[in-house]
């Protein structure tokens, strides 16, 4: 008896976050877009000109590394790039939802996290209608084969894994500490650096590349570009490596944000 | 029935003076050995409390006693320090909303995301929205963007979400009176209707004759604690009795 009670009870639970995860999105996804989907495309608007512009810059120097192919750096430089925008726009905007949202969470009762989880969902949206079509295109043409295609969607969902655990820790942090964007900012520039967008791997001193791999993003990155890149069937160690990773994050992001989510009431 | 049980409850939170809302600061002063632990603040001590179903309750005192504390205690925002709270039904927070819409998107699509903040399904929302509009005068305003409405508007459009809710049980944290008098006397009835169907209302407020009249039952608080629980002529003459 007690226990059909509190299955129904988590169901309703359930159908509440999936209702309030709904209407969040959808108010991020319009307000972004103000009714025009158009919108959307203008998303892709920045890695494309960082493409070109590292292109520019560096192309002729690292071809070489790149089998000495211009156009192979530059889909190097753009599948990194793609990885890097979500990062850091999936997880700003994650950092400041629990704080934004402090008047409505001092009003109603809600699920606390739904707020961060939100943001990373729009950004998901954001994706599928946006970069991802350019990739699965690049991807289909490099390797001739729909499985390279499909496989695109694991080094995907471990982006997705990290940036909603790091998307936890940074919204709950931002609650203490309200100087964090300035120092976020700070973080996302390493962590771009770190990984080898627009530089190749093996540039890197040997002394140094062992700090790199603690950069939760290169595992990704390095997935993705074997499977868009190679022309070669999906390495599956690589996507293991990066799913671990996501599923690493993401644990700690939820342990943390649990931890001192009862503390958040007393500061927003 | 009782709806509404609390035993023994009590909150500590963090002062506001403490408030180190800093990264740099907090670092720095690690640093410096000057670190020291948030101090903390009793904010309701040892509540105990029964509502038995259909009860009108007010609940008075002074600025900063406890009184919003407690009502946000019930509803489940705040979770007490020590002591048990136990609420059987739906809690509906009658509260101000004009603040909190999104001005960027539509009359429409604020009326969604509120109703399904305040815990109704989509699809309820999408039966009640003409309904919302309507008593809110803004039927010819549906797809404008907030932010292209009066401030009347807005608070009127609030003030309609807020109370289409049927709950069990209903918050009240000061009495809402908005937009112009045709509208003040259409939303007063509103609230009214609330005290003749059988939920159980707590209100918070300073207006002690509305307190008079509409509680039969009222809750003096002082300094975090319950002072007095019972007939509203006594509890208001030992309130001001107190100043």
């Amino acid at each position: 008896m007690t226990l059909s009670i509190q299955k129904s009870l988590t169901w309703l639970q359930v159908r509440r976050y999936w209702e309030l995860l709904h209407v969040l999105v959808m108010r991020n996804l319009k307000v972004r877009y103000r009714g025009s989907l158009l919108g959307v495309y203008w998303s892709l608007l920045n890695p494309l000109i960082m493409t070109a512009l590292y292109s520019a810059i560096f192309g002729t120097t690292f071809a070489s590394y790149y089998g000495n192919s211009i156009l192979n750096y530059v889909l190097a430089a753009f599948t990194a790039l793609v990885v890097i925008n979500f990062f850091s726009a999936s997880t700003s905007q994650a950092l400041s939802s629990v704080v934004g949202n402090g008047a409505l969470l001092n009003k109603i009762r809600l699920p606390v996290s739904v707020f961060p989880v939100s943001m990373i969902v729009a950004n998901i949206f954001q994706f599928a209608v946006g970069a991802f079509p350019l990739l699965a295109a690049i991807t289909l043409i490099n390797s001739k084969n729909l499985v390279n295609v499909l496989a695109l969607l694991f080094p995907f969902l471990s982006l997705v894994l990290v940036c909603t655990g790091i998307g936890f820790l940074v919204s709950a942090l931002y609650v203490f500490f309200r100087d964090l964007p300035y120092f976020y900012e700070l973080v996302i520039f390493i962590l771009w650096i770190t990984s080898p967008v627009f530089y190749p791997a093996a540039i890197v001193p040997s002394q140094v590349k062992p700090f790199l791999a603690l950069n939760p993003l290169s595992p990704i990155i390095e997935s993705l570009r074997q499977i868009t890149l190679s022309g070669n069937l999906p390495d599956f160690s690589l996507i293991w490596g990066a799913l671990l990773s996501g599923i690493i994050i993401l644990s700690l992001g939820w342990v943390c944000f649990n931890m001192w989510r009862h503390k958040f009431m007393d500061l927003l | 029935m009782e709806v509404i049980r609390l035993d023994q409850v009590s909150l500590w939170r963090r002062t506001q003076e403490e408030f180190s809302y800093d990264l740099k600061k907090t670092l720095l002063s690690l640093i410096e050995g000057k670190y020291r632990q948030p101090a903390k603040k009793l904010v309701l001590d040892q509540i105990n409390l029964v509502i038995e179903k259909g009860e009108k309750i007010g609940i008075i005192g002074a600025n900063g006693s406890g009184k919003s504390t407690l009502l946000k205690i019930i509803c489940g925002i705040l979770q007490p320090t020590s002591g048990k709270v136990r609420v059987f039904g739906q809690i509906a927070p009658l509260i101000e909303l004009g603040g909190g819409f999104d001005p960027e998107i539509s009359v429409m699509d604020n009326i969604m995301l509120y109703g399904v903040l305040l815990g109704f399904s989509r699809n309820e929302m999408k039966q009640r929205a003409y309904a919302i509009l309507e008593f809110a005068e803004l039927q010819d305003y549906q797809l404008v963007p907030v932010k292209g409405l009066s401030s009347g508007m807005v608070a009127r459009l609030g003030f309609a979400i807020a109370t289409e809710v049927k709950p069990d049980i209903l918050i009240l944290d000061e009495v809402l009176s908005v937009g112009d008098e045709n509208f003040k006397n259409k939303s007063q009835q509103r609230i009214e209707n609330f005290w003749n169907i059988d939920a159980t209302v707590l209100v918070v407020s300073h207006d002690l004759n509305f307190i008079k009249q509409s509680c039969k039952k009222v809750i003096w608080m002082e300094k975090g604690a319950i002072r007095f629980v019972g007939d509203g002529d006594e509890a208001i003459k030992l309130y001001l009795n107190t100043n």
